[in-house]
């Protein structure tokens, strides 16, 4: 197993994969490419499982059916070195940035150097200000993460997952809990990345607007199942009942009536305000 | 209907099974879980940075507590023992019994307990918020392992500190003992500090610090372990599985600080 394990632009092959948790399967039969030097997308709603693909994708968890290949290689028949040599070419932003609190954002972004390479101090320092600057974030380089805003905290473990120079990037939900300008920009640094060091991105995502503006290729998972992979133009142009409803935005059609809930009596509250509320 | 009523008188059977099952495969788990942490203490050169920061948050920030404890447990020995062998007129071996009962049990007991209330519950704590919020599965998809990264420190420095605290312990209870029993009852201040060293003995002292470095041991392991498999509990998930683990880890150490002192005791002495 050598250091050239991964190519600059590799492609992701999942084959008849299934995932779950404790052999119980979240979504079955995965048959997708994710092709290498693009950004894919995987999209769907809250607990379709595409977190859970990312996590076993990175080997996190273990595939209940099916292989993950990179680039040729068997993520999970791979030896521990070749394991090393594969997570020391990828960069992961979590979806709260999973920054070590007890460390500063500068130590954060320095623990891949200090822990995979031979640096000198002052070289690990450079690079870390140096990739800290490309977040916006070198001002900050002495902060707790606890010290941070949301937005901020993401493009620390943004910057934290470019330290190493990766061929591949992993991003779970990064627009996610951000005000629409700060994930457009988020969303605009991706793209600036993928430009700049020409990688393989796979960002996991339920934001269409964010899809909109990053997605080369689209996956999408629902009802424990892949409903889709192509383009994005063709996931535009798709005449599926599901995924038509998700791309315009619209409510499933439920027979439930909610809004008739029985009115709530102010004489059970164990408080009565009626008095303030009369006033006011 | 009778496979179902037979099912229904098995399941206590069966859930003791099933308990019992799952002791001996965490007891597995722990056990391998101290295997890998001992084995990656002396991986890298970057291990002492975080030992040493360790051996200061086990060790140094638990003096204070330490040195109270010791000198309240020595001053009620010192108290109780006086009156005990004035019965007798043996108030002169005060300063042997004080000084045995310290090193040979009460030291090593109840330092690895206050440590474990201390820095073991923070311990768990610590890793089980890692463990919920992903840094665990963040240094790992970094090909760090966890670990090295967070377990074997703890543990040199777990291995390090009690034994260290131990014999402050040790020294504080005595003082302790002189405060009451000489100070305060007026016994005879030669005599104390003549049987203290006459009848302390090196295998007293080497059983002390032998059991100390185990109650070290299984403090860490088990507190680290319960923080490291939050994750997996069934009582509970997020902070309320982190608060349910911390209690885990330091019911469970005390536990087995408790048993290995019998057994080690048996062995010892």
């Amino acid at each position: 197993m050598t250091q050239q394990i991964i190519p600059a632009t590799p492609d992701i092959r999942l084959e008849g994969l299934s995932i779950g948790y404790g052999g119980v399967p979240v979504v079955s039969g995965i048959d997708a490419v994710l092709p290498g030097g693009k950004i894919t997308v995987i999209l769907g709603g809250s607990g379709s499982g595409k977190s859970t693909l990312l996590k076993h994708i990175l080997k996190l968890q273990p595939v209940i059916a099916g292989r993950v290949v990179i680039d040729g290689h068997d993520v999970n028949s791979l030896d521990r070195r070749g394991l090393h040599c594969l997570r020391q070419r990828m960069g992961v932003l979590f979806q709260d940035g999973a920054l070590l609190g007890s460390l500063t954002l500068g130590d954060n972004v320095s623990l891949p150097l200090r822990e995979h390479t031979r640096l000198k101090e002052r070289e690990i320092r450079e690079r870390m200000m140096a990739t800290l600057a490309l977040v916006g974030l070198e001002e900050f380089h002495d902060y707790f993460p606890n010290e941070l805003s949301g937005g901020m905290r993401k493009r620390a473990g943004l910057a934290r997952a470019m330290v190493m120079e990766p061929a591949l990037l992993f991003c779970d939900e990064p627009t996610s809990g951000l005000d629409p300008v700060t994930a457009a920009e988020l969303d605009q640094l991706l793209l600036e990345l993928k430009r700049r060091w020409d990688m393989t991105l796979v960002v996991v995502s339920h934001d269409l607007d964010s899809m909109r503006t990053i997605a080369d290729h689209v996956i999408v998972l629902g009802d424990g199942w892949m409903l889709f992979q192509g383009g994005r133009v063709e996931l535009e142009a798709t005449q599926d009942e599901y995924l038509r409803r998700f791309l315009d935005r619209k409510a499933a059609d439920r027979d439930t009536p909610l809004l008739t809930l029985p009115p709530l009596d102010m004489r059970v509250m164990k408080r009565d305000c009626s008095e303030y509320l009369e006033e006011k | 209907m009778i496979q179902a009523t037979r099912a229904r008188q098995l399941s206590p059977i069966a859930h003791l099974g099933d308990a019992t099952m799952r002791l001996l495969g965490d007891t597995g788990a722990m056990f391998l879980f101290l295997l890998e942490a001992f084995g990656r203490i002396f991986r890298s050169w970057g291990q002492f940075s975080k030992t040493v920061r360790q051996v200061y948050f086990v060790g140094v920030k638990s003096v204070s507590i330490i040195t109270l404890i010791s000198l309240f447990t020595g001053m009620v020995i010192g108290l109780q023992m006086y009156y005990a062998l004035a019965k007798f007129g043996a108030d002169g071996f005060l300063g042997a019994a004080v000084s045995l009962s310290l090193v040979r049990e009460l030291g090593p007991v109840l330092t690895a307990i206050m440590i474990t209330g201390r820095a073991g519950s923070s311990m768990t704590a610590e890793i089980g918020v890692m463990r919920i919020s992903e840094q665990i599965d963040a240094l790992r998809v970094m090909d760090i392992n966890p670990i090295s990264y967070l377990v074997s420190p703890k543990l040199a420095a777990s291995i390090i500190c009690f034994p260290i605290l131990t014999a402050f312990f040790d020294l504080m209870g005595i003082l302790g003992g002189y405060l009451t029993g000489v100070l305060l009852l007026g016994g005879n201040s030669g005599v104390y500090w003549y049987r203290v060293g006459a009848y302390l003995k090196l295998n007293d002292i080497s059983g002390g610090f032998i059991k100390s470095l185990v109650f070290g041991v299984v403090v860490c392991t088990v507190c680290c372990f319960m923080g490291y498999y939050t994750h997996t509990r069934r009582d509970a998930v997020g902070p309320e599985g982190v608060s349910q683990a911390t209690t885990a880890g330091v019911v469970v150490s005390c536990v087995l600080i408790l048993l290995t002192d019998y057994i080690l005791t048996s062995l010892l002495f």
